[in-house]
């Protein structure tokens, strides 16, 4: 009984090590904070707290990730489109070497705020379910939209969860 | 004797989950680039997908790349 006792409690701790992805950061949750050093070098560290009360679309992309390469160009257009609007967006790059990031960004320079977390600490404080996840973060810190992957058609439910929260601050 | 022996047992089984660890969607940088692929000629691995669905009548589980979400 003692053995059978014994196998139930190691598969219980087993399964409870395994069940990471229940602690994610989901919609209605608060942003996590996090300060991160910019990727190019001589840039001014990036850090949630500094845009408090603007509406911030968090992305954790890296250069091996497909999808993450076909967003980018799109949310760099997004940015324009609304950032007069009080639109913001952080695209924190997961890459370890830190250069492939960098690579990628010589042939698509953009011009939104790209924070380097190659230890992937803030990856870990998000607990970030795959590549790429997006956060839509509202003004008062809420998380309005969390998005995973990239396909066809997202943009526009992107943008519009954006528009909604623009529109009523 | 029989509680030495659970609680020998216990202490193993423990021990062993250190060994279990997800890899993050966010270090698998490594898995994704190209050599770490299970076969390294697409052509192949395809013709091999084309004669294991046409007997098996099912497929996937030949890759364990990417990060996660699926989408590529």
């Amino acid at each position: 009984m003692n053995f059978r006792k014994a196998s139930f409690a190691s598969v219980m701790a087993l399964t409870l090590g395994m069940s990471f992805n229940s602690f994610a950061v989901e919609e209605g949750d608060d942003a996590p904070g996090f300060i991160l050093p910019a990727i190019q070098e001589g840039q001014p560290d990036i850090s949630m707290e500094a845009l408090e009360g603007k509406t911030v679309y968090v992305d954790f992309w890296a250069s091996w990730c497909a999808p993450c390469l076909k967003s980018l160009p799109l949310y760099n257009e997004m940015y324009h489109k609304y950032k007069d609007q009080g639109l913001e967006i952080i695209a924190i790059n997961v890459d370890n070497p830190v250069e492939d990031g960098l690579d990628f960004l010589i042939d698509t320079p953009l011009d939104f705020l790209i924070p380097s977390d190659p230890d992937g600490e803030t990856a870990e404080l998000f607990k970030v379910i795959g590549m790429p996840t997006s956060y839509l973060v509202t003004p008062d810190g809420k998380v309005e939209l969390v998005h995973m992957g990239f396909r066809n058609g997202d943009m526009e439910i992107i943008e519009e969860a954006i528009e909604k929260i623009l529109a009523a601050n | 004797m029989k509680l030495i022996r659970t609680l020998l047992f216990c202490t193993l089984s423990i021990s062993m989950l250190a060994a279990c660890t997800q890899v993050r969607p966010w270090e698998r940088g490594l898995l994704a680039k190209e050599e770490m692929a299970w076969r390294t000629n697409a052509l192949e691995g395809a013709l091999n997908d084309h004669i294991f669905f046409s007997k098996e009548a099912s497929s996937g589980g030949s890759s364990a790349a990417a990060g996660g979400c699926g989408c590529n």
